[in-house]
């Protein structure tokens, strides 16, 4: 039998233990940016308020059995006494202390700690998303420290996960519940840095995503149990269970009661014990070889290699890179970490876009408009102006720049051709490509104008752009090959409020419009002034001939007509004129209006107005313009 | 005592493990490594492979990037010879090429090393920069474009100091980007607007010059055409008279008779459209209305 006092010793080692490994954990997860290591340190820490609370009971209940001895003594002394008849709460402090405890803390804690945990879930998901690069170099220590971390939690989680058996001692399987879970998690985090050591670092995450499910199962696990706490029926006796400590964790820090408790479902299934059979105990026997073995078949599987049709791989023998660059297919090697792989997608296309920074929103547009900024930002690029000899010969202080201002988001598309350059002569070769094909395009641009650029000068300047970039490449060792160059997004800036200057290029393009209409419209005034012309002296041209014809007709007819009038005339001259002359004038005064002065008395003046009357009659041939007819015209 | 073996196998396993990461440490293709002996250099190793290392307190190695790596400058405010402004952007492509230095110098840190870089590397930009002209880095004429040439001075003041102070081969530089203060570029927008609006009343003009020269033409045409048929219709019209003149012989039967009913076909022309005549009683034939008007005189004062 361990004495109080040893117990509560064991507690406060474990505190600091917990202490001192979740702080050790932090510090080398930070070290190494392991995000399985951070969450294992949370973990621990979690451990440490658990842990701490326990502690803190454990002592409460210590100093409630002194109480009831120091009782006992008492009442064997004097047992007669009045004093002790009736025993009163107050005559128990450290039991109401206790009671107290358990009734207010205990709750209150567990639900501060539901809090606490879901915060960290709800913080770690989206944390983990932008969480920094494993740093593969400091692996092999990380590894070695979160071993050390592991053997200390995992001797000390067991000696007091087996006290805690053994010795009836409840309060201890909290603390020593996290205590194993925590070597678990630092086990598991070593796999993780050597999976990234293997050239897998992704793994690292993964375990941190798995780890942030386990701890949110916790979260849901303890709410449960906080809730149901309130509904479960009292019994005197019954020794309550702790609020804050969770099977979940106890169940994952001691996987072989995994086992037990699945031999126990096994056995109740079956009707009879399958755990006793020869089967089963070989199982148990040999489970330590068989994980072994395991092992030693995943090391072996290390000499396979499969390469992806868009991969090249590099082969690297104990940090020598082999000369022989592995193509899709199937390659065996020696195993890790003899030989290690490093894989690139050669035969993917890449592409970078110089003169901007793109924008997830904005790339989302269908209209690209000049006058719109369609990316995060937009770098304006110096320009040659053709006017240059004329603003050079201001001041200085004119600060009048004789250059003009471009937009242009320029795609730079290449695949790798050279994988050992492109892995071996530079850190980043990616980054290395976009600043040389920047430096090729600002240096291209400064010696041209903007209007040749724009306009016809513009595929001239892409393809010399794709031979700048791919000479500048290959001069660094940069192992590409530049397959487009796109000047198709090269636009004057859009410029302030004030001074719209893409507005004031699309105006341009409108006075061109507008030009060419005056023109149109000129040209068409043109096609109706000369057939029209044409018409008028058509029409002439006909009535002369018309006239001709009617003289000539005319004459024709008074050739024929007049041999006969002079017949009539000779037989009888007078009567012929009067005839003559009074039909012509039948004729002819028909229409005319007529005065006849029928008096003979000459002394009256007679006044007549001969005005001109408005003839409604000429009217009849006026036709009054339709409005809108004149409109559409218009 | 079953599980012996498998604790001895596994025991050896892990004290292997341990004792090859105490002793022994690799250096890939693209690191370099230093070795120090209590905190003493010892050696540097610059090809790949494996090696052999005294634990950690004795010997401790340090492991930095053997290849190029790439950093670039901010974007900052420099003068050109010709008193002209300009913002630029310089990028650098830089290796360890002495790694102790660089270990003593940076304690190995490569922000730091940058840091340094980054200074020295103003200090040649500004100075290389004020000494050319804005004309050197901007020309529409490439013959007088200096832009590789700035480069390369900036380089070679940096290079050395870089190798011999830091332990750093600096492998290329070049400008990445060059622009001009907000002030002033809103000045160039203002002109590049302005050029703008330039061509926007040539094009104006240009349209209305072109429509009033079509529109000239076009007059111009249809006058010659309507005066060409006006001559051609004088000639038609008279060749017509010329012909019918011919006809005006037989008018030479009657002279008198001729010029009589010319009068009379002349009269009835004349009398065709809106003639107002004032007409006396003695005029034939309304002189017959005289005696009628007698009569009546008579019979009204009869009664």
């Amino acid at each position: 039998m361990i004495s109080d006092r040893n117990i509560q010793k064991n507690g406060l080692v474990n505190l600091a233990a917990l202490v001192g490994v979740g702080v050790g954990a932090g510090l080398t997860a930070r070290y190494l940016d392991s995000a399985a290591g951070y969450l294992s340190m949370l973990f621990i820490g979690f451990g440490f308020l658990v842990g701490a609370v326990s502690y803190f009971q454990m002592r409460l209940e210590a100093r409630e059995r002194a109480e009831k001895m120091e009782y006992d003594e008492l009442l064997r002394a004097k047992s007669a006494s009045a004093l002790f008849d009736s025993p009163d709460a107050e005559s128990f402090p450290a039991q109401r202390a206790r009671q107290q405890f358990e009734r207010v803390f205990v709750p209150l804690f567990t639900a501060v700690l539901v809090i606490l945990q879901g915060v960290v879930v709800y913080w770690q998901w989206t944390a983990l998303a932008k969480a920094n690069p494993l740093k593969i170099e400091r692996a092999t220590v990380g590894m070695a420290l979160f071993g050390l971390f592991a053997l200390v939690l995992f001797l000390l989680g067991k000696y007091a996960a087996g006290i805690a058996r053994i010795e009836k001692q409840r309060l201890l399987r909290p603390g020593a519940g996290y205590m194993l879970l925590g070597a678990v998690l630092c086990g598991v985090t070593i796999a993780g840095l050597a999976a990234g050591l293997m050239g897998y670092p992704k793994v690292d995450l993964i375990a941190a995503r798995v780890m942030v499910v386990l701890l949110g199962l916790t979260v849901i696990e303890t709410l449960v149990t906080l809730i149901f706490e309130g509904y479960r029926p009292r019994m005197k006796g019954q020794v309550v269970r702790l609020l804050y400590e969770s099977r979940l964790i106890g169940l994952l820090g001691a996987p072989e009661s995994l086992i037990t408790t699945a031999a126990h479902a096994l056995d109740y299934q079956f009707g009879f014990k399958v755990s006793e059979t020869w089967f089963y105990r070989f199982l148990e026997r040999a489970f330590a070889w068989i994980v072994l073995v395991q092992l030693g078949i995943l090391w072996i599987s290390t000499m396979v290699v499969f390469i992806e049709p868009h991969e090249q791989a590099v082969i690297e023998r104990l940090g020598s890179p082999k000369d022989k660059v592995l193509e899709p297919g199937l390659h065996v090697k020696l195993p890790w970490p003899v030989d290690v792989v490093y894989r690139f997608q050669t035969r993917n296309l890449q592409q970078f876009l110089v003169g901007v920074v793109p924008d997830e929103n904005l790339e989302k547009e269908k209209v690209l408009l000049w006058t719109k900024a369609h990316y995060k930002e937009e770098i304006n690029f110096l320009v040659a102006s053709r006017q240059r000899e004329a603003i050079t010969n201001q001041t200085p202080s004119d600060q009048a720049v004789p250059v003009n201002l471009l937009t242009a988001s320029i795609p730079v598309q290449y695949t790798i051709q050279n994988v050992l350059d492109w892995a071996y002569k530079h850190e980043n070769a990616a980054e290395m490509l976009k600043h040389l094909a920047t430096r090729e395009v600002v240096n291209y641009l400064v010696s041209v104008d903007i209007d040749e650029i724009m306009a016809a000068g513009r595929d001239a300047a892409a393809k010399e752009l794709q031979k700048r970039i791919q000479q500048t490449a290959d001069a660094n060792q940069l192992g590409v090959r530049i397959v487009f160059v796109g000047l198709q997004d090269i636009h004057p800036p859009v410029g302030t409020s004030d001074n719209a200057v893409a507005e004031a290029y699309e105006q341009v393009n409108g006075a061109l419009q507008q030009r060419e209409g005056r023109i149109l419209s000129a040209q068409k005034e043109a096609e109706e002034i000369v057939p029209r012309a044409r018409a008028a002296a058509a029409d002439r041209l006909s009535r002369a001939e018309s006239y001709k014809l009617m003289k000539i007709s005319d004459g024709l007819a008074a050739q024929g007509r007049f041999p006969n009038q002079v017949l009539a005339y000779e037989a009888s001259p007078e009567v012929y004129k009067q005839r003559t002359y009074l039909d012509t004038l039948a004729r002819a005064l028909q229409k005319p209006r007529k005065y006849l002065l029928a008096t003979t008395n000459t002394s009256h003046v007679i006044n007549f107005n001969l005005e001109d009357q408005v003839r409604f009659d000429l009217l009849s041939d006026v036709s009054v313009p339709d409005e809108d007819k004149d409109k559409k015209k218009k | 005592m079953n599980r012996n073996p498998l604790t001895l196998f596994t025991g050896v396993v892990l004290v292997i493990i341990f004792v090859l990461l105490l002793f022994t440490f690799q250096v890939r293709q693209t690191e370099v490594a230093v070795v120090t002996t209590f905190g003493r250099y010892s050696k540097s190793i610059t090809s790949p492979g494996f090696n052999l290392k005294w634990p950690w307190p004795i010997q401790r190695v340090y492991k930095f990037e053997n290849r190029t790596q790439s950093f670039e400058k901010k974007f900052e405010q420099t003068q050109t010879g010709d008193s002209r402004i300009i913002l630029i952007t310089v990028y650098a492509g830089w290796k360890i090429s002495d790694p102790q230095k660089f270990l003593i110098r940076f304690d190995g840190d490569p922000l730091r090393a940058e840091q340094s870089l980054e200074n020295l590397i103003r200090n040649a930009q500004n100075s290389v920069i004020g000494r050319h002209q804005f004309g050197d880095l901007v020309s529409p004429n490439p013959a007088d474009l200096k832009f590789d040439q700035v480069e390369k001075e900036m380089l070679v003041e940096v290079k050395d100091t870089a190798n011999k102070e830091y332990g750093i081969d600096i492998t290329l530089l070049g400008i990445k980007q060059l622009g001009l203060p907000e002030s002033i570029t809103t000045k160039v927008f203002e002109r590049m607007k302005e050029e703008r609006a330039r061509l926007v009343t040539k094009f104006n003009s240009e349209g209305e010059e072109q429509a009033t020269i079509i529109r000239a033409e076009a007059n111009r045409k249809r006058q010659e055409i309507l005066s060409k048929a006006e001559a051609e219709s004088l000639v038609i019209m008279g060749q017509g008279e010329a012909e019918a003149s011919k006809s005006m012989r037989v008018f030479e039967q009657n002279r008198e008779l001729a010029v009589f009913l010319l009068q009379l076909n002349a009269l009835e022309q004349s009398l065709k459209e809106r003639a107002t005549l004032i007409l006396d009683a003695q005029s034939a034939p309304f002189n017959m209305l005289n005696g009628v008007s007698a009569e009546n005189t008579k019979s009204k004062s009869g009664q």
